[in-house]
């Protein structure tokens, strides 16, 4: 089990800022009231790509208080349409305005011929989609002028044409094209179950300088298979997986995901509070190694 | 065999998803617990599942309207013949009461409703404004008045209602039993905008929707008052005139003046 730390690391990622929440609107009146033990907040970048009105006002009022990151949905970065150069100029202007941590999307496409699946849609982990998305994310890291995250997406398909596994295509990208990743250990385990391969061989094989963020988020088991609902608490494997990940990866800002069935916020920290206490202890250990 | 380049294993995916024929079964690798159509309806159903999610959300008051199945099976037939085509979900749906429309053309109280369903979305997220103060309007000379016009909120949107759709809205959003259908008696028109951050809407008739659509064709005040004088006797025209000009303001619907000359 590789238990060192790069010592390279903190020349690409940026500093962990600690452990956030993905913002959702019915918490609004809970961060603009009172302080939060939450160290920063996670946007979706589309639902405030609008004209205006209430949810940029609050996004105002958020950015006056917490740090924020930007996670889209849409950039379709591997989409043989090419990049939206709509969708880019909305989304550099939405960066410019609320001045992130970091933006990401998802290693993924969502659409062809000019329509939107809105799906995180899975590639082929061939050398003809390495190609295509290691340009695309040169063009969107210009634009932006700054390193991007890609995300793993979960997926329950494999295609015949991929070449190699899905941590050779994340580990290949993230090196030629120069960005950042974004781990969701949750898609990891997901899958991993899915498709029957071994999670800490998906984690061994990523670059550690280059991991940024990890998400956390929970799933529905439908007994042959998964799928990644964020409707749920963080299962208890996904939890094991966490651990791992931190002895791995060191210190990277963690965020809890959830996008359905939204409990309360407390409920949200107190889960947010298990990933800080999980990755004090591995720290701990590790240190005590060294 | 061959397998498909990326750009045609996408078009098959896509083709897919929207139930077209496609070559995309072929594509997948067949093996584990699940079989492959298993491994692409998970996503030819979460396609579904998300679109006809986002018109519940953005049609909440048709939706209780018309009830789960009603709706349900409207809004999929729609996404069957509107495949998103905007990067941005918030837009998908745009043409859904036109649809209802043609789908239920002897009930057209239901596409009157998903309008203001769609309308008022559109006015919660649309462009700011600052809008004019009654003060500002205090401080114009009398030449002014001769040539000043107004420019509205620019989340404003009229159009012609037939029914006592405003009425079924109110009801629903009290989660009372929503009123029959009825023919309005006479001309109406809907009026939605946002006033602070929260939409607004409010019937108008005829008289305001002429001086409205007269000074968004780019009239000044006093020609909508001289247009008044044609309908009224000068002292009904004038109070008509103030009347509409308070409401406006009250309304925060005047976000800026034109025609007045340089001081």
């Amino acid at each position: 089990m590789p238990m060192s730390m790069n010592h390279t690391a903190s020349t690409i990622r940026k500093k962990s800022p600690g452990f956030g929440l993905g913002l959702r609107p019915v918490h609004y009146p809970d961060f603009l009231r009172e302080p939060q033990a939450v160290d920063w907040l996670e946007i979706i970048s589309e639902n405030y790509m609008i004209p205006g009105g209430k949810p940029l006002a609050m996004l105002d009022a958020i950015l006056a208080r917490y740090p924020v990151a930007m996670h889209g949905v849409s950039l379709s970065i591997g989409s043989t349409d090419g990049l939206d150069a709509q969708y880019l100029t909305e989304l550099k202007a939405l960066a410019k305005h609320a001045q992130p941590l970091w933006i990401s999307d998802h290693l993924c496409w969502t659409g062809v011929q000019g329509r939107n699946a809105h799906d995180l849609l899975p590639l082929p982990y061939s050398e003809e989609a390495l190609r295509l998305v290691v340009s695309h994310v040169d063009q969107v890291q210009n634009t932006l002028d700054q390193r991007i995250l890609l995300e793993n997406v979960s997926s329950y398909l494999d295609y015949r044409s991929s070449e190699m596994s899905e941590w050779e295509f994340l580990h290949q990208v993230a090196e030629q094209a120069d960005c950042l990743l974004l781990l969701d250990v949750n898609n990891i385990y997901v899958s991993s179950i899915n498709h029957g391969f071994d999670a800490i061989e998906f984690l061994n094989h990523l670059p550690v300088k280059r991991v940024q963020q990890i998400h956390l988020a929970g799933h529905s088991d439908h007994g042959d298979y998964i799928v990644d609902t964020h409707d749920h608490p963080v299962a208890e494997p996904v939890w094991e997986l966490y651990r791992y990940t931190c002895s791995r990866f060191g210190e990277v800002a963690t965020m809890i995901e959830r996008d359905d069935h939204i409990p309360e916020l407390p409920e949200l920290i107190a889960e947010l509070n298990r990933a800080r206490a999980i990755a004090a202890e591995t720290l701990e250990a590790l240190a005590a190694v060294a | 065999m061959k397998t498909l380049e990326l750009t045609d294993l996408q078009i098959a995916f896509h083709g897919h998803l929207l139930n077209q024929a496609s070559r995309i079964a072929q594509e997948v690798i067949d093996g584990g617990r699940i079989s492959v159509d298993h491994r692409l309806n998970i996503y030819h159903n979460a396609y579904r599942v998300r679109l006809l999610e986002n018109l519940r959300d953005a049609y909440e008051k048709t939706w209780t309207y018309l009830g789960d199945d009603t709706f349900d099976a409207s809004a999929l037939a729609f996404i069957e013949a509107n495949p998103p085509q905007h990067r941005n979900l918030r837009w998908h749906g745009a043409e859904f009461p036109q649809f209802l429309a043609n789908q239920f053309p002897r009930d057209t109280d239901i596409a009157e409703l998903a309008l203001i369903d769609w309308q008022l979305r559109h006015a919660f997220d649309g462009p700011n404004a600052t809008p004019v103060q009654p003060a500002e309007l205090a401080g114009l000379s009398p030449e002014d008045w001769e040539n000043v016009g107004f420019q509205f909120a620019p989340t404003l949107f009229i159009a012609p209602l037939r029914y006592n759709t405003v009425s079924i809205w109110h009801a629903l959003d009290q989660e009372q039993v929503p009123p029959t259908a009825e023919a309005l008696p006479e001309p109406s028109w809907l009026l939605i905008w946002r006033k602070g951050w929260q939409p607004h809407f409010r019937t108008i008739q005829a008289v305001e929707q002429a001086a409205l659509a007269q000074m968004q064709g780019g009239a000044s005040f006093a020609e909508v008052c001289a247009a008044l004088s044609q309908q009224f006797s000068d002292q009904e025209a004038a109070t008509v005139a103030a009347e509409g000009l308070r409401t406006w303001l009250q309304d925060e619907l005047i976000v800026g003046l034109t025609g007045l000359l340089p001081r």
